[in-house]
């Protein structure tokens, strides 16, 4: 284990954006906090409890050019996108979005790998806090998350006073540390609980068991609150589904990948007008099924992070801390 | 073209229209680029998604056969943008085709099987794709059964082609239009679908039944079948949830934990059975 002095951490971010790195840290705006690029040190505000939007656009951007193409007298050509392959390090990453990120490269990258993304993640160095604001919305612990894990990290840091903890998990990790090896110093193994957050546990994930409760009358009670907006998808760290849309000009174009969320009544509608889910307790319950079973199912992994951004967001109210811990007494 | 990106479409030559019926086409799509011709190939089942550049994507079966090389058929009626756009194309255009996509009928495991194929309306390009495909083979398979129907006659999809799927041995076509949709030159069948089934009494020893068309026409269906003795896993169809990317990542046709792009299109009953009837 390592640790550095704050101010050797400030001299190694400046160094880092003098060197031509891209840096991407919670940044404040009028009293909230954005993941934003950063010209300098002193943007950084690392003393947050949640940004509005997780840096889930990092690897899959809310609009992503697919490819453009050029159509002129009936003679298409098409020209591929070339992803930028620069170096981006994105720090101040939280465990519950860091844990996202993982679940993200995992569900992209295993099967079918997707080309866009995967370029983005070779490039990108995760830098990881142990978190140390949490509120009400957050229940990381309740799904088995701790506010110091390194899970999705490639070097994880904790405020310890004047001086950072340093984990490396990644070679990218044991990169920046050979790099800036004289600020590094070797250090005891720390319990990082003691530096943390910590959120209090709001329900028993073992005793959710979704398998027997599809038909429950639960979905429509709790979604009664839910406009379908999608709010909660559009903020969500792991929310992965996206549409196909193309834009235009007469003789040129690009065909874009948007974020879409199962929320939407439009998402599963049939060209005949049949839709399978075709009320929005169905679609609630479509979005706790796919994180809590569909998930597990496919990849061993529940696809939500207990970040509590969606509670946040939510214009109707919906609170999914409580709607699982309802679901856990059921 | 990098064969990784998945988004990247071929670019297809649209080489004749058909108009079917009101407000659907066929179009034969041939590759502009020889070499994409030549390592293309896919199974029956299987689909793609086609599209207008500066309009997008929309996602239709293989209605041809793949034992007819160097194109490929797609029937689509007309109900949005994709489509719209489709269907101001002429011959010559250049459209976009990504695919194949999806899992197959197992063509192979009915070898010396009856065949029994029940559509409705604009259900029949999947199993037209099929029926070409096993006529194509006409001596692995045993006897072919074709049911079907349309709201009114002007709605049934290739009616050039019926006499020459009968010219080939053994092939039995009922086609039918629901009550009130027939014509005084009409000589097929008037009742829903379902009704004629129950009217040909298929067998279900050694048969295979295939099934696609309207949700109601085969909640209707799927009892008759069993009742003449088509086991759960002789019966199969195939879903055309709505979808976007086509291989698994989009989310929009997921039905449980599966998808249907990627784990179908076509499900045998058995299967469908233990999913959420999300479909």
């Amino acid at each position: 284990m390592k640790k550095i002095k704050k101010s050797n951490f400030e001299k190694m971010v400046n160094s880092l954006l003098q060197s031509g790195s891209t840096i991407i840290a919670p940044v404040l705006k009028k009293g909230k906090h954005y993941f934003s690029r950063i010209e300098s040190f002193d943007k950084i505000s690392l003393d947050y409890c949640q940004t509005v939007l997780s840096p889930k656009a990092v690897y899959f951007p809310s609009t992503d050019s697919l490819m453009r193409y050029e159509n002129e007298h009936n003679n298409v050509k098409i020209i591929e996108v070339e992803v930028p392959k620069n170096p981006v390090i994105v720090l101040g990453v939280k465990p519950c979005d860091a844990y996202a990120l993982s679940y993200l490269s995992e569900f992209f990258l295993k099967e079918n790998s997707d080309t866009y993304i995967q370029v983005r993640k070779e490039n990108t160095t995760i830098v990881g806090f142990t978190c140390t604001h949490s509120d009400d919305k957050c229940f990381c612990t309740s799904l088995n998350i701790n506010p110091f894990d390194t899970k999705g990290t490639d070097i994880h840091f904790t405020d310890i006073g004047e001086e950072y903890y340093v984990e490396s998990i990644t070679e990218k990790g044991n990169e920046i540390i050979k790099n800036f090896n004289t600020m590094f110093e070797d250090s005891q193994t720390i319990d990082k609980k003691e530096y943390s957050s910590n959120p209090p546990i709001k329900f028993d994930l073992e005793k959710i068991r979704l398998t027997d409760k599809f038909e429950s009358s639960v979905w429509l009670d709790q979604s009664l609150l839910c406009l379908g907006c999608g709010a909660c998808a559009y903020s969500c760290p792991t929310c992965s589904c996206f549409d196909i849309q193309d834009e235009s000009n007469p003789y040129s174009g690009e065909r874009l990948r948007c974020w879409d969320s199962c929320g939407f009544g439009l998402f599963t509608l049939h060209a005949s007008g049949h839709n399978p889910r075709h009320d929005q307790s169905n679609r609630w319950r479509n979005r706790v099924f796919h994180k809590f079973e569909y998930s597990v199912k496919n990849l061993g992994i529940i696809s939500c992070v207990g970040c509590g951004r969606c509670i946040r967001v939510c214009p109707g109210g919906m609170n999914i801390s409580e709607h699982l811990a309802e679901l856990a007494t059921i | 073209m990098d064969p990784q990106n998945m988004y990247i479409p071929y670019l297809m030559r649209i080489e004749k229209i058909i108009d079917e019926a009101p407000a659907v086409k066929t179009f034969r799509l041939k590759f502009v680029n020889q070499e994409d011709a030549e390592k293309f190939s896919f199974v029956a089942g299987q689909f793609g998604e086609y599209s207008v550049f500066g309009e997008g994507e929309s996602t239709f079966c293989i209605a041809s056969s793949p034992t007819r090389k160097d194109y490929i058929e797609c029937t689509f009626r007309e109900t949005g943008r994709v489509t719209a756009a489709l269907t101001s194309c002429d011959v010559g255009d250049i459209v976009g085709f990504r695919g194949p996509y999806g899992n197959i009928f197992p063509l192979e495991k009915w070898f010396g099987k009856n065949l029994l194929f029940i559509a409705g309306g604009i259900g029949l390009p999947p199993l037209r794709c099929v029926i070409w495909n096993v006529l194509d083979l006409r001596d692995k398979f045993g006897d072919i059964t074709i049911v079907y129907g349309a709201r009114k006659v002007d709605d049934l999809v290739y009616k050039y082609e019926f006499e020459e799927w009968l010219k080939y041995p053994n092939v039995k076509l009922v086609t039918t239009v629901d009550p009130g949709g027939e014509t005084p030159e009409w000589k097929g069948e008037v009742g829903f679908v379902p009704s004629i089934v129950e009217k040909i009494q298929p067998k279900g020893e050694n048969s295979i039944a295939l099934i696609c068309g309207p949700p109601i026409m085969i909640k209707y269906s799927l009892p008759l079948l069993e009742k003449f003795g088509y086991s759960q896993d002789s019966i199969y169809t195939t879903l055309e949830n709505r979808m976007k990317c086509g291989f698994g990542k989009c989310g929009h046709c997921m039905v449980g934990n599966v998808y249907v792009c990627k784990d179908g299109p076509v499900f045998r009953y058995d299967e469908l059975l233990l999913l959420p009837a999300e479909y």
